[in-house]
């Protein structure tokens, strides 16, 4: 293959050719742009919601008189150690209690508490968020906890709240997937409708080149190049600036006062996780597959023998 | 060279292209091809570079059956047939030059014989001072040239020209036709279908004429009308 040659066919084509060129980029550019912005909001839900799964916890309120009791104490302790689901748990004193109370709601209202009315408690996590409710039945009719008569009100837990958690977070996984698949099949078939436009206005060329008894590769390796160059450079431009996009956002989330949404810069190279690949290298490669792939497509019915 | 046994074409859905058509050219002859509009002249020779599959019939160029010849070896076969055109086709935009140097990349051509090859072509043809003219720089008649040149650069046994003079004046016209005399002294087979009267009656080569597809008539140093109602016009 004369890689030069065919390198310098496409370049000089795409010169002369610029406005279709420029259209052709512009057209890879928005579909991997919203590709980009896709894969970063899905990655970022999905920190959201690991971070919200771990922060899932079971409260439970211990009785005074078993707060007093050392042995007590420590049996409830072991009871929470053998339960396997249990992934880590914090013992509050009452005063730990007090200082977060102070901390929510301010000097004022504790200084002018006579006692500390808070009770000392257990903070149990669990290893995922589905085993929060079986953990926290577990203590519902436990002696040793500070329910008051008839009811579980000694242990605390957002039981509704973890439902539709985890509902939500199903939903809009879903969700995410769907938009993917949606748009990663918009950006195929612009970007084929594109590279179709641009070779139907060069089909006498190709018709010349047939004429002269080019092999269907050699004609078609200067159009495919081209579709690959198109989407390469789409597919930069639309990383650096999904990339610049999201930092930016992160940058003012940060200062405001939703930052516990932990939005997280989408790395622009590499980045660990499951999908390893950080948005240039997934782009790139998107886009330069797509374009070379659309290209050769779209000469098809124009090299029927 | 080329042999048509009993070859139709027909288009969709009922117009004749070619019908029963028999001929037999051999290597290194100089023929016209001559009929109205329609007669089936551009038919002879899309079939012949297997732009069109016929019908029914068998057609052999250069030995090859085309009937037979597979689709990736098409390519092969054109590179073996030089074309002119009407119209010239030429790529716009490229140069003079590089039209003529596109036919030798294509064959794979080392690019220093390209570079020693395409300027001797061009100024055999006389446009040794145009090489860097884009084809709409330059006249009817030189475009036809490139063309010429580029059809020939290659030396292929058979070069075929579709109405080669049809878009330029007289004057010129002779030189595009001295140009494929030339051509064919060096041994290729050449197929001119034409318009052009005054030069078939000039050069009194073999003569195949069509009518609605059918070849009416086959004279070895023929004029461009029957000989029965020649119209004393000839030179």
């Amino acid at each position: 293959m004369r890689l030069g040659f065919f390198l310098s066919e496409a370049l000089g084509s795409m010169r002369r050719n610029w406005v279709m060129a420029m259209a052709a980029i512009v057209t890879v550019f928005i579909s991997m742009a919203i590709l980009g912005a896709v894969l970063v909001t899905r990655d970022n839900l999905n920190r959201g919601i690991t971070s919200l799964k771990n922060r899932v916890l079971i409260e439970v309120f211990i009785k005074d008189e078993v707060n007093a009791d050392p042995q007590q104490l420590q049996e409830l302790e072991r009871k929470i150690q053998a339960i396997p689901e249990v992934k880590s748990y914090r013992d509050i004193s009452e005063e730990e209690a007090l200082q977060r109370f102070r901390e929510r709601f301010g000097d004022r209202i504790v200084d002018n508490l006579p006692i500390n009315p808070l009770p000392a408690s257990f903070e149990i996590r669990v290893k995922d968020a589905d085993q929060v409710d079986r953990v926290a039945r577990l203590f519902f009719d436990d002696p040793r906890v500070d329910n008051d008569p008839g009811t579980h009100n000694g242990v605390k837990y957002a039981r509704e709240t973890v439902r539709k958690m985890l509902g939500t977070i199903n939903l809009v996984g879903w969700v995410m997937w769907g938009a993917t698949i949606i748009f990663g099949i918009a950006a195929v078939l612009l970007i084929s409708t594109t590279v179709r436009l641009s070779i139907f206005a060069r089909r006498r060329e190709v018709e010349i080149m047939r004429l002269v008894g080019a092999t269907n590769w050699f004609i078609r390796w200067p159009f495919v190049l081209e579709g690959f160059i198109t989407g390469i450079v789409g597919a930069v431009l639309a990383a650096l600036f999904v990339w610049l996009g999201n930092w930016a956002l992160a940058r003012w989330i940060e200062g405001s006062s939703i930052d516990f949404l932990h939005l997280r810069v989408y790395d622009l190279w590499w980045q660990g996780g499951a999908w390893p690949a950080g948005l240039l290298p997934t782009l790139v490669v998107i886009g330069g597959v797509l374009g070379a792939a659309g290209s050769a497509v779209a000469l098809r019915r124009y090299l029927r023998a | 060279m080329i042999v048509f046994e009993d070859v139709t074409k027909i288009y969709d859905p009922n117009v004749v292209g070619l019908q029963d058509f028999s001929c037999h050219i051999a290597k290194g002859e100089f023929v016209f091809l001559v009929g109205p509009s329609g007669s089936g002249k551009s038919t002879l020779i899309k079939l012949i570079t297997r732009e069109l599959r016929p019908d029914k019939g068998r057609i052999l160029v250069a030995g090859r059956n085309l009937e037979t010849l597979k689709d990736s070896k098409v390519p092969l076969l054109r590179r073996n047939i030089g074309c002119v055109f009407q119209d010239f086709k030429l790529l716009p935009n490229k140069t003079v030059y590089e039209n003529v140097a596109y036919a030798l990349e294509v064959v794979g051509e080392p690019r220093r014989s390209i570079r020693r090859k395409v300027p001797e072509i061009l100024s055999l043809v006389g446009l040794a001072d145009k090489m860097d003219s884009y084809p709409h720089e330059i006249s009817g008649g030189e475009q036809q040239r490139v063309s010429v040149a580029r059809a020939f650069v290659n030396h292929p046994p058979l070069l075929l020209a579709d109405e080669p003079t049809g878009n330029i004046d007289p004057e010129t016209a002779i030189g595009i036709m001295q140009l494929l005399v030339r051509i064919n002294r060096t041994g290729t087979t050449v197929l001119v279908a034409t318009h052009d009267r005054e030069m078939v009656n000039r050069m009194r080569r073999r003569v195949l004429q069509l009518e609605n597809g059918r070849l009416v008539r086959d004279e070895r140093r023929g004029g461009y009308d029957h000989p029965g109602e020649a119209n004393g016009e000839e030179a």
